[in-house]
């Protein structure tokens, strides 16, 4: 029998509203328990936002999540203008579809990376990353920022779009589209990834809807359930795309969902810029909204993010209440790590897309009954992880073939 | 270019428009005639106010706990999206967002006094309202019956005990984070007394 060891891995990082601690409890290479510790980080947003005006708001809310930031700016904006009975232009709601959609494109990018680190298989996190710097580009172009944009504000967008930028999006999303075939290539038919990612990370259909679990996670689960489609926002109801499910229920879905949802994201990017509408791109806003209550969900790159304001009639809310996709995706890391190994927790936590550096320490403290204390950081777990599939399964991802062509 | 950025000042004016939307809600009213049905006290109390989204006034413990169980056994609300805790003056307000396949949004509301602000915690219902309710506790000082022991959750370990910062008379201008203290004006001082 093997001796159980306590691992917790976490929790300390200032970027996202919950960083966590996961307390691991092993048996031999088997994980039998996990804990996971959350707060570490409280900002009290919520709190803040109820002695500053709505607009000042806004700008503490879009920095909720540094990735989802126009997902959290477009959900309050959305809370703001039912609230007040103001309608956005036709205009406003594309450029907002479109900036969401570049989002989602390079927090997916993102994802690809910091998963393909975590199996060992560095080249393709440089190749998604360079390709993430194209979005970034065209993100601080249009609005200013690579992240925290700014776009938003109630009633409207703040900055409109040109025809130079245009043409830019449009030669970028050509070179992106290439990139992307070769990844969808690669998560569809690459055995190698197939043998380090299938069946780990087990989260059956009944087990998503019953644990809460959002986006590509559930998504990958086969839950057909993406706002866009479900409640659609902003261009959604207008903009054509397919909800994006897989029936892995695994690591493998997750990142054949996420794949194969920047092929969408291009489509629709490629649709608003040709059918974008003329016109105003805000609409008047007033300072004071009338009292009320609104619950307002978003589909963020990780999954739903719900927003619920009631206003008072001044022009400060009386209740912000903000709930990200990685809040509601715990639930279901908790049961996906029991009983899968410890090569594999690395990448089943970096699977649901967690504001990933939340876990970038980590010690491994044997028993205290038996004596010695051992101590693991991330990286060396994550090493681990790559060297036990190398040396157990035969299974290394850097020895993927690459294309011989620089697409740009 | 310069033509891009809008005056923030210029946008804002001080009379809400407020525009009629015309869409359907059958659904909605569909679930809005059992419910009412099923319960008669609760004639008149239900909003829908768009399509997808039914939201209750708040209802006493009771109430509540029976309405929520019809809603999960005989309409399908399968799907816990997540807790609000509000504060509503001498009560504490909870709103449920609880969601069926069809996509509606119950937004099931819950009043308990400050005094004694016990409600039942969903945690065996929904696995996922456990970090929702935790969350309660710390903020508020709700008392969650049935909750399953655990770390508190967001407040720090050494946060002082009796402060719930998500109440309306806890002002994080008072609060030391040095000496993790609250300081209210000297109590003795009438209400009013603060600057």
């Amino acid at each position: 029998m093997a001796e159980k060891i306590t691992i917790p891995i976490g929790p300390q990082h200032p970027s996202l509203k919950e960083p966590a601690c996961f307390t691991i409890t092993m048996e031999g290479e088997k994980v039998v328990n996990a804990v996971v510790g959350l707060g570490y980080n409280h900002r009290g947003l919520e709190k803040a936002c109820e002695s500053r005006t709505y607009i000042q708001d806004l700008y503490i809310i879009e920095r909720v999540c540094g990735i989802c930031s126009h997902a959290h700016s477009t959900a309050f904006c959305q809370s703001l203008e039912y609230l007040a009975g103001v309608e956005i232009p036709q205009r406003a709601a594309f450029i907002r579809t479109l900036v969401a959609e570049l989002e989602r494109l390079h927090s997916h990018l993102l994802w690809l990376g910091v998963g393909a680190h975590e199996i060992g298989f560095d080249t393709l996190f440089m190749y998604t990353w360079r390709d993430r710097e194209k979005v970034l580009d065209l993100l601080a172009t249009l609005c200013g920022n690579r992240v925290n944009y700014g776009i938003n504000t109630p009633g409207g967008c703040r900055r409109d779009l040109n025809d130079e930028e245009i043409a830019m999006i449009r030669k970028a999303m050509n070179e992106l589209e290439e990139q992307v075939k070769y990844y969808t290539e690669l998560a569809l038919n690459d055995t190698i990834l197939a043998a380090r990612l299938s069946g780990i990370g087990k989260l059956s259909h009944d087990d998503a809807l019953r644990l809460g679990a959002v986006g590509p996670v559930s998504r990958a689960s086969g839950v057909p359930d993406d706002v866009r489609a479900i409640d659609p926002y902003a261009a959604y109801g207008i903009v054509p795309f397919k909800v994006i499910t897989d029936d892995h229920c695994d690591v493998f879905g997750r990142a054949v969902v996420r794949v194969l949802e920047m092929q969408e994201s291009i489509k629709m990017i490629r649709f608003c810029l040709d059918n974008l509408p003329s016109g105003e791109i805000a609409a008047k806003f007033p300072r004071r909204i009338p009292a009320g209550e609104v619950f307002t969900r978003v589909e963020a790159p990780r999954g739903e993010d719900t927003h619920y304001v009631r206003s008072n009639g001044t022009d400060k809310p009386d209740r912000v209440r903000v709930r990200a996709a990685t809040e509601a995706n715990w639930h279901a890391v908790r049961h996906m790590i029991e009983g899968d190994m410890l090569a594999d927790v690395p990448i089943i936590i970096a699977a649901i897309d967690p504001c990933y550096s939340c876990t970038d320490r980590s010690f491994v403290v044997k028993d205290p009954l038996t004596g010695k204390d051992k101590q693991m950081d991330w990286g060396a777990l994550r090493q681990y992880g790559i060297d036990w599939y190398r040396k157990e399964r035969g299974v290394d991802p850097s020895r993927i073939p690459l294309p011989g062509k620089r697409f740009y | 270019m310069t033509e891009n950025k809008i005056d923030m000042a210029a946008m804002v004016v001080d009379d809400p428009v407020v525009e009629e939307v015309k869409v359907d809600i059958s659904r909605e009213e569909t679930i809005v005639a059992r419910v009412t049905e099923r319960f008669p006290y609760l004639l008149g109390t239900l909003t829908i106010q768009r399509p997808g989204r039914i939201i209750s006034n708040p209802l006493q413990r009771e109430h509540f706990e029976e309405v929520l169980a019809y809603l999960i056994s005989e309409q399908s609300f399968y799907t816990f999206h997540l807790v609000i805790g509000v504060d509503d003056g001498d009560d504490l307000g909870f709103i449920y967002a609880i969601s069926n396949q069809d996509k509606i949004v119950f937004l099931l509301k819950e009043r308990a006094p400050k005094a004694d602000p016990r409600i039942r915690s969903l945690c065996d219902i929904f696995p996922n309202a456990l970090w929702h309710e935790r969350e309660l506790v710390d903020l508020f000082g709700a008392v969650l019956e049935g909750l399953p022991p655990g770390p508190t959750y967001p407040l720090p370990d050494n946060w002082p005990a009796g402060n719930y910062p998500m109440r309306k008379e806890w002002n994080p201008a008072y609060f030391d984070n040095k000496t993790m203290t609250y300081n209210p004006p000297a109590p003795k001082n009438t209400e009013g007394g603060a600057e």
